[in-house]
């Protein structure tokens, strides 16, 4: 996993899976790396082969802290491959998370 | 290309086993991928598969008991062309698989691995054992027509080791599969014995039998609770020698602790084994001291009916999850036979019932006088209306001479067959006796002395009032066995005279004696006898109609009414007013004589009020 901050937004990618064994980490590794300043935090799911209930919770976990956090900080979904964005889906967490394509 | 449903399914399967550690779930579950894609699954099948397995066997690890920690996860898949079957077996406590799984809230973090395994799969169940439960999730296959990969060239260890992983899977399920077949042979072989035999207790013995050879279990006691009763009696068991006292439901403090007991009162299963034996004080554990089972509560809907235990000697052997199943499957049908058998007795009693009703109905009717004796001047009228539950209620009129009238109102106590022969009895001997009845009090004893026998054997006793009339004298003798008294009217005069002379009911002392009362019959006298069918009339609210409100009416109907029909007509009218909307418990019975001379009557009428 390779966590870089540029120009106010944390970008997440090389996430290859987020499951029960790796989500705790997952959350506390980018929750440590949060600057003081920040508009949004990005996560790349396009190389995500593998999304469970657990990784779902380590997601939602970071929503709340995001919203909590002073001047409030997006949290966008880059490029889910299908089978992570039918979970997003079928759990309407599709809703919940912006959701790009770029 | 698409099976024909003869042709036998190609089958593969495959089983894996995993310490309890979260880290070992992602590289099982791709195994489980690896292993569905080499069998030609699609992408869209075996992805949703594999989430599944991962999200069991998080729960499989996450909720594991402190002993299940030490032991394996197991995955078995079995793949054929229609569908995949997914299994995954824990060491948890267990929990009950709700119909529907609900998303969570959405900022909540828990609680969606149900969720996606019950909308990723086609089918799931839970099966729930001690200590040892299954997740069965069933995947059926649409991406149908794709050949499996074939197979890569294995070397022999490896194709050895998936030839014991087969043998061990299909072991394993036909194991199941035996279970199974042999639960629907034994309730099929034992629903068949129940049409002919009818007979519940013999239908539990010999299902229960099967089940415990199914189970390999070595005993079990079927309680029940009996109607109206809040207690556990011992219906059947496998012992004969086993006969424990019932176990009350409702005691709120039991000196002993009882498996059965708490699986009826809390409705769900009790284990017993080496690590939570039977206590000693225990029903159970008297006959089958050190043995491991479980107690399954027998329920119909809310309702329960009883409980099942069914053990094993040997501590070794628990009863598995798959076993349980089976006593579960058992339990349910023995809940709807037993349902059904009650039914079916409960209709056989009510149409016996019904029947007795109807002849005692019968016999009452046949012992009231077709057509009543008329006398010169004189009017005579009768009403007996049965209750729901036939009584002994009969009236009878018997002509002495040109001018003397015997007048009998008599009552059994006690309803059916049994009050109805008794009031036939008592008609017969009034009639057989006519050169007593000029002596009322002579003949009520002579009955008495008649019946007294039968009567106190059966704890039954007859009230009956008679009534001997001498137009010719003008003279009324009266005479009671504790019966209701007579009331006696006059044109002329406001009052109402109540005779009730002394008198026990018949049936109750071998040698009563009773008095007559004789009075003089004023002109355009008017009689009542009437049965306590009538005072004890009820109203909605529940009051009584009452010997007042009888004397009351037929005050101010005197005046109104000439005729003994008309009378009985105001009378059944005024009854039917005061219970409207009730139904009469008891058998309603009533005479009037009315002496209907001319002139007198006229004169009555233009009486002012």
């Amino acid at each position: 996993m390779k966590i870089q901050h540029q120009a106010n937004t944390l970008n997440v990618s090389d996430v290859l899976e987020l499951g029960a064994a790796n989500s705790g980490s997952f959350r506390d590794e980018v929750r440590a790396a949060l600057p003081e300043k920040l508009d949004a935090i990005e996560i790349d799911l396009s190389q995500t082969r593998f999304l469970d209930s657990c990784g779902l919770g380590a997601l939602i976990s970071l929503h709340k802290g995001a919203v909590g956090h002073s001047g409030g900080i997006t949290i966008r979904l880059l490029n889910p491959t299908p089978a992570v964005q039918q979970i997003l889906e079928l759990t309407r967490l599709h809703r919940l998370f912006e959701i790009v394509r770029r | 290309m698409r099976d024909s449903p003869l042709q036998p399914s190609p089958c593969t399967a495959f089983r894996l086993s995993l310490a309890c550690d979260l880290a070992e779930v992602r590289p099982a579950a791709q195994l489980v991928r690896e292993f569905l894609a080499e069998q030609g699954l699609h992408e869209e099948e075996f992805i949703p598969c594999e989430l599944a397995v991962a999200e069991a066997c998080n729960n499989a690890i996450q909720y594991a008991s402190d002993s299940g920690r030490q032991q394996p996860v197991i995955i078995e898949v079995v793949c054929n062309c229609a569908n995949v079957e997914l299994r995954v077996q824990d060491h948890t406590p267990g929990f009950d698989l709700p119909a529907k799984v609900r998303l969570p809230k959405r900022d909540s973090e828990r609680g969606r691995g149900l969720f996606l395994i019950r909308t990723l799969m086609d089918g799931t169940t839970y099966l729930r054992g001690k200590n040892e439960n299954a997740l069965v999730m069933v995947k059926t296959r649409f991406h149908q027509g794709r050949h499996p990969a074939p197979p890569g060239p294995y070397n022999w260890e490896e194709a050895k080791q998936r030839l014991e992983e087969n043998e061990r899977v299909i072991r394993h399920m036909a194991r199941e599969l035996c279970f199974r077949s042999e639960s629907l042979s034994a309730i099929f072989r034992c629903s068949s014995e129940l049409g002919q035999t009818n007979n519940l207790e013999n239908f539990s013995r010999r299902l229960l039998n099967d089940l415990l050879h199914i189970t390999a279990s070595d005993w079990f006691v079927l309680r029940l609770i009996l109607p109206g009763e809040g207690r556990l009696a011992l219906f059947a068991a496998s012992e004969a020698g086993f006969h424990p006292e019932p176990l009350g439901l409702s005691d709120p403090v039991r000196s002993f602790h009882s498996v059965e007991v708490e699986a009826a009162l809390y409705r769900r299963d009790v284990w017993f084994d080496t690590q939570r034996p039977l206590t000693a004080d225990d029903p159970l554990s008297a006959m089958w001291p050190a043995s491991t089972g479980l107690v399954r509560p027998i329920s119909s809907g809310e309702t329960l009916i009883g409980t099942l235990a069914v053990g094993k000697n040997s501590p070794q052997q628990p009863i598995s999850s798959e076993q349980a199943e089976v006593v579960h499957t058992f339990v349910d049908f023995l809940a709807l036979e037993i349902v059904n058998a009650r039914l079916q007795e409960e209709q056989v009693g009510s149409r016996l019932v019904s029947h007795e009703l109807e002849i005692a109905r019968d016999i009452q009717q046949a012992l009231l006088p077709r057509s009543l004796p008329q006398l010169r001047g004189l009017g005579l009228a009768g009403f007996c209306e049965s209750a729901r539950e036939v009584g002994g209620d009969f009236y009878d009129a018997i002509q002495l001479s040109e001018q003397a009238l015997l007048l009998v109102v008599a009552d059994v106590m006690g309803t059916g067959v049994p009050a109805a022969m008794f009031a036939a009895i008592v008609r017969s001997l009034v009639r057989a006796m006519p050169e007593g009845t000029r002596q009322p009090s002579e003949l009520l004893a002579r009955i008495n002395r008649h019946m007294y026998e039968q009567l106190s054997d059966v704890d039954m006793f007859i009230t009956a009032q008679l009534a001997f009339i001498d137009i010719k004298k003008r003279s009324l003798k009266a005479a009671s066995a504790g019966h209701c008294p007579v009331l006696l009217a006059a044109a002329g005069r406001r009052d109402i005279k109540i005779l009730s002379p002394e008198g026990v009911p018949l049936g109750v002392l071998p040698d009563a004696v009773f008095a007559d009362e004789t009075v003089k019959l004023g002109r355009h006298f008017r009689l009542v006898l009437y049965t306590d069918g009538i005072t004890e009339a009820c109203n909605a609210n529940g009051d009584l109609f009452g010997q007042e409100r009888l004397s009351q009416w037929l005050e101010q109907a005197i005046p109104l009414h000439s005729t003994a029909d008309q009378l009985k007509a105001a009378l059944i009218a005024e009854l039917a007013g005061f219970q409207s909307g009730s139904i009469p418990k008891d058998d309603q019975t009533f005479m009037v004589l009315a002496e209907e001379g001319s002139g007198g009557t006229s004169r009555a009428r233009k009486r002012p009020r």
